[in-house]
């Protein structure tokens, strides 16, 4: 990895058109890596039509996004499954260097409206669920599985706001009280409105290389390097075992581990996981079993910023920054292995998992 | 040059028509993935990963349809990743699942996706959506106007006539009556075209492709599953794509890096994919391509911009028959897009349909001693482009 960039949050970016977001942050992106628009040899891009208010939204996005006459290819799944593309595009030897952006800016476009539009139209669109519902679904059956007290999941939440608060990238949003967070109105029992991280508008850039074309330029100084990728998608219906197991999220971590050559988490020192909940939070926490001397989404995770199509990619953004030692306030100290999690699709049908390592 | 061979092994489609009510939309997807495995003497579990191709999900009216589908195609526990890019999206997703296996990740990759474009009693109306919201979306542009802009430009610089454009669909029609799936076929006259209702001139009815649904699906391998499954693979030589701006105007004029009604982005995308598969001459060396030409006036700037002629040259070429079928290059012998049109996987079959004349499997198509084949996938304001070549033996 040569560069990063992130656009500041907000829950509404009110004075940018979307197109000037991304090359805003495109442009950061490729200054970061002191790499010129014209060396790129391919783009990728991680966007939602859906979530963008267009139909095929990035003929409008591709060019701000510095895909101008460059080889482009769009993913739809999540940003952080974007990444997974725009390594592989360079893995497989015909590219060396890319740019990978992704966005979300939710304010334009109605979030809830657009996930239930996501139900198939027999049977789950009906009932009129959404994410909420769906994420309300996940809490049940992990509150059960993982033994999470709303009185655990309460304090999870208060702890992510003031890491989050630490975090100059982030919304450094006011950490609610425990009594507001307990007494805030249910949207789908037992999860409660404040132990949700709120949606964010916000956009990720990141530029990537080959080890060859690191070699032919002798002069550039890589961030980070890839050492472990995986994603995975899992059953559509919301059936008990998929949503109290975390299986696709345990082996999405395995996978990518194993990429790595680690044995197991313990030889990680920091993940960034995308807790949509306080729930979710605590869940794939204990799913992972990580022990005290891995940090926990120092960066806040989604209650830091959560433009929800690309958090993933702003966690692995996030996780770059740490074992390059340049995460500012959230830095922990001598990280050398950072992995970055990202989900998609209701209730964590969809994982990914990108490992860093410094170089 | 690729880490690692890609080949593709296995091909699936379902017919494509207007409508199809005895299926839902996942149903169909399942047809396509069982075919093309089938195709490839694979079951399920030697699938490694899944690409699916699906470009806007307006026509049929779920959302991340791909999540729905998941069961269906027999990916729930693997790597999946949907693709998008508009009209190019198959083509895009084909170099996706290229990227898999070429980069060593995976031995073998699904490519699968399905459209019903006529669920939406309206497609151009969602196709007038994909503008600009403050400049364009009020002008009456869609698809079709904004082609029939590029036509009308392409005429005045070639002095093509509309006769020449029928011809075009009198020919794909024609290759079509051999193809089970095509969802538009049969013998009809240059007459006939010119003689169909007038949508935007210069287009009739019959220069305009259909609204389809159905669904494709194909295999991709690596070099020891290949030798271990597939006696006749077509291996994937050459993958070049290119995105352009939306706007058309930046692509009219002297200065502009990719003349709009040349549709001039194939140039530099095909010349990618030949400097890789080692195509120097390719009206010598290819012989057959499945074009993206979902509009009778599509077929000519494209076959110009991948040196098959020079500019201007594809009109009389057509005209003297060496577009037909066995002639100097067969053009779309499956009658192409403009005779079906599942816009989620049209450059997927455009692929499939390629591979399958260099396999040996395209039927009552086939045409004699195919070495390379290339087929292309166009999108959004004519601005995503991507091209492929197959060949019989890998270069």
């Amino acid at each position: 990895m040569l560069g990063v960039a992130m656009h500041p949050p907000s829950a509404w970016i009110a004075d940018k058109r979307l197109e000037e977001m991304v090359f805003d942050t495109a442009r950061a992106a490729l200054d970061n890596a002191s790499v010129d628009r014209k060396e790129l040899d391919h783009v990728t891009i991680a966007a939602s039509d859906e979530l963008d208010g267009r139909s095929i939204s990035s003929m409008l996005l591709s060019a701000p996004a510095g895909a101008y006459l460059k080889d482009e290819i769009k993913v739809t799944d999540s940003g952080l499954v974007g990444f997974c593309l725009e390594v592989m595009r360079i893995e497989s030897g015909r590219f060396h260097l890319g740019l990978v952006s992704s966005w979300n800016k939710s304010s334009k476009a109605p979030f809830e409206d657009v996930m239930r539009m996501r139900c198939e139209p027999f049977f789950t669109r009906d009932i009129g669920l959404n994410m909420s519902i769906a994420d309300g679904f996940f809490a049940q059956a992990v509150s059960r599985s993982y033994r999470i007290s709303p009185s655990d999941a309460n304090a999870a939440v208060h702890a992510s706001y003031q890491q989050a608060r630490q975090n100059e990238r982030g919304m450094r949003s006011e950490v609610p009280s425990l009594e507001a967070i307990a007494s805030s109105p249910y949207v789908s029992v037992p999860l409660r409105k404040l132990q949700q991280a709120p949606i964010t508008d916000g956009c990720v850039s990141m530029v990537a290389c080959s080890g060859e074309w690191l070699r032919k330029h002798p002069d550039r100084r890589a961030l980070a390097r890839v050492s472990g990728l995986s994603w995975r998608i899992d059953d559509y219906q919301l059936g008990e075992k998929r949503l109290s197991s975390l299986r696709g999220f345990q082996e999405t971590f395995r996978k990518a581990l194993s990429m790595s050559g680690l044995r197991d988490v313990s030889q990680l020192d920091v993940v960034e996981i995308d807790s949509q909940t306080s729930f979710h939070n605590l869940a794939c926490r204990r799913a992972l079993d990580l022990p005290s001397t891995v940090q926990v989404s120092p960066s806040g995770g989604p209650f830091a910023q959560n433009p929800y199509f690309c958090t993933g990619l702003v966690h692995a953004a996030e996780a770059v920054l740490q074992v390059s030692n340049r995460a500012g306030a959230v830095q922990v100290k001598g990280a050398a292995r950072a992995a970055a999690h990202g989900s998609h699709g209701f209730a964590q049908q969809g994982n990914a998992v990108a490992i860093f390592e410094g170089v | 040059m690729p880490k690692n061979r890609v080949a593709v092994i296995g091909v699936g489609e379902t017919p494509f028509r207007a409508h199809v009510t005895d299926k839902t939309y996942v149903e169909l997807s399942q047809d396509a993935a069982k075919a093309a495995l089938e195709d490839a003497g694979l079951t399920p579990d030697d699938i490694d990963a899944i690409v699916f191709s699906m470009a806007p999900t307006q026509f049929m009216g779920v959302n991340d349809v791909e999540k729905w589908a998941v069961d269906s195609i027999w990916a729930s526990g693997k790597p999946l990743m949907r693709v998008h890019t508009g009209g190019a999206t198959g083509g895009s997703a084909l170099h996706a699942g290229y990227a898999h296996v070429a980069s060593g990740m995976h031995r073998t990759v699904l490519i699968v996706g399905a459209d019903r474009v006529a669920e939406t009693p309206d497609a151009q109306h969602i196709l007038n959506l994909i503008w600009d919201p403050f400049y364009e979306q009020d002008f009456a542009l869609n698809t079709v106007t904004m082609t029939a802009l590029a036509t009308q430009r392409y005429m005045h610089k070639y002095g093509t006539t509309e006769e020449q454009f029928a011809r075009v669909v009198v020919r794909s029609r024609k290759n079509a009556l051999q193809n089970p799936n095509a969802h538009l076929k049969g013998n009809i006259t240059i007459d006939d075209v010119m003689k169909s209702p007038r949508m935007s001139w210069p287009y009739k009815l019959f220069d305009i492709c259909p609204r389809s649904s159905g669904a494709a699906a194909v295999v991709l391998a690596n070099e020891e599953v290949t030798k271990k499954h597939c006696s006749r693979p077509a291996f994937i030589n050459g993958i070049g794509g290119l995105t352009s701006t939306v706007f058309m105007g930046d692509r009219v004029g002297p200065y502009t890096d990719a003349e709009f009604c040349d549709e001039a982005e194939l140039t530099f995308a095909g010349a990618e994919a030949y400097a890789q598969a080692g195509i120097t001459n390719p009206i010598k060396q290819i012989q057959v391509v499945e074009l993206y030409d979902p509009f009778s006036s599509i077929q000519f700037p494209q076959l110009e911009s991948l040196g098959f002629c020079e500019r201007g040259r594809a009109q009389n070429l057509s005209d003297d028959g060496s577009f037909d079928m066995g002639a100097m290059l067969s053009v779309n012998p499956s009658g192409g897009t403009l005779c079906s049109n599942p816009i989620g996987v049209t450059g997927l079959v455009r692929v499939a349909d390629a591979a399958l004349q260099i396999m040996g499997k395209a039927g009552k198509n086939q045409l004699p001693g195919v070495q390379n084949a290339l087929s292309t996938a166009i999108g959004g304001s004519v601005q995503f482009v991507n091209c492929t070549v197959l060949g019989a033996d890998y270069v």
